[in-house]
């Protein structure tokens, strides 16, 4: 899993030396500015279950047609699955926010992902609202400090950005 | 390769549940300098480590420097020398990310058996290992007493505070510990 400090530590091994000073440097740059992240990824574990239900309703409400027998909104089945992906993308999301980079989005999130929604023919606007819907719903300093705010957000836009 | 906020992340994957104890994160975050330090300490001080620990392994068993000993020609000295290094380099490395898996995935994997394959005497450099993993502990802790030292006293002038980073001295030993259990 790439992060700041195994990212150095590859570096070094395939020089074949010691962490030099400026290796020890950028690590600690990393530490220094990881407090807004591992804030975001507390707040937003907390209340994963919320904001993952919070986006999923607002996407049904905008692509109300899903609902319709035979899409993908149609059954309480089809329904579970959804609300289910979308916490899935809220949970990657704070595992970015843990490892500071986004390594686990692109891992196990964006790998494949086109394949599998044409695959299983699901509509990637859905996914799209929600992640929107989140992206617009946090607030600064109700929800988070703003710096952490900006580092969840980054996190949100690219997870759309991938989906779009 | 992991490191330690990306162990945490894997860990919480296999149960498809949140990364939940960011308590422990933030302390490694708040310990973050003390870790560099400790990691500084070991690259700094590595050749002298290195060529002190085969010293005195040799120093306990004069063996290996005579005729048909695994240290006997220079070559194999220089060989010698060059491991104690290497594993050094990957302990260091593990502290530095928190986490043993690079320790174990580029340097123990196989290691005990390249050992019995080329005839290195695995006692012998666990031996060199005790010693290099004592000397990390004094360096880390970097607490020199007049009485030992006597006029050789110095001190590395990290700025560390009064509990001497026992928890890292504990983890750096782990690995150390790691690296003579994968060898016997």
């Amino acid at each position: 899993m790439k992060s700041v400090v195994t990212t150095v530590i590859a570096a070094a091994d395939a020089a074949g030396r010691f962490p030099s000073t400026s290796d020890l440097e950028s690590v600690q740059g990393s530490i220094q500015r990881s407090a807004a992240r591992l804030e975001a990824a507390e707040k937003l574990a907390a209340n994963l279950d919320n904001v993952a239900k919070e986006a999923y309703d607002a996407c049904i409400k905008k692509y109300s047609y899903l609902n319709n027998a035979g899409e993908a909104n149609s059954t309480d089945t089809y329904k579970a699955k959804c609300a289910r992906d979308i916490k899935h993308y809220m949970r990657l999301i704070q595992y970015c926010l843990v490892v500071g980079g986004t390594g686990p989005l692109d891992e196990w999130g964006i790998s494949g992902q086109r394949e599998v929604y044409r695959a299983l023919g699901l509509p990637t606007a859905p996914y799209v609202e929600a992640l929107s819907f989140a992206r617009n719903r946090g607030c600064a300093p109700r929800d988070m400090s703003p710096q952490a705010l900006s580092e969840y957000n980054t996190l949100l836009d690219y997870a759309i950005n991938s989906l779009s | 390769m992991l490191d330690a906020f990306s162990k945490a992340v894997v860990a919480a994957d296999a149960s498809t549940s949140v990364v939940g104890d960011i308590g422990k994160l933030k302390q490694f975050v708040a310990e973050g300098n003390r870790r560099l330090d400790a990691v500084n300490a070991i690259a700094s001080n590595a050749s002298c480590m290195v060529s002190d620990a085969v010293a005195g392994m040799i120093c306990e068993n004069q063996g290996l420097i005579q005729a048909g000993g695994n240290c006997y020609p220079n070559r194999r000295m220089a060989a010698c020398l060059r491991d104690g290094e290497i594993i050094l380099r990957y302990v260091s490395y593990a502290l530095l990310a928190g986490d043993a898996s690079v320790l174990d995935d580029r340097c123990l994997n196989g290691l005990k058996e390249t050992y019995a394959a080329l005839g290195v005497p695995t006692t012998s450099t666990v031996r060199a290992v005790q010693i290099m993993k004592a000397q990390a502990a004094a360096h880390i802790a970097d607490n020199p007493s007049e009485a030992r030292a006597g006029a050789k006293l110095r001190k590395m002038g990290t700025p560390v505070v009064n509990d001497r980073c026992a928890s890292l001295v504990a983890e750096a030993s782990s690995y150390f510990d790691r690296v003579i259990a994968a060898l016997s």
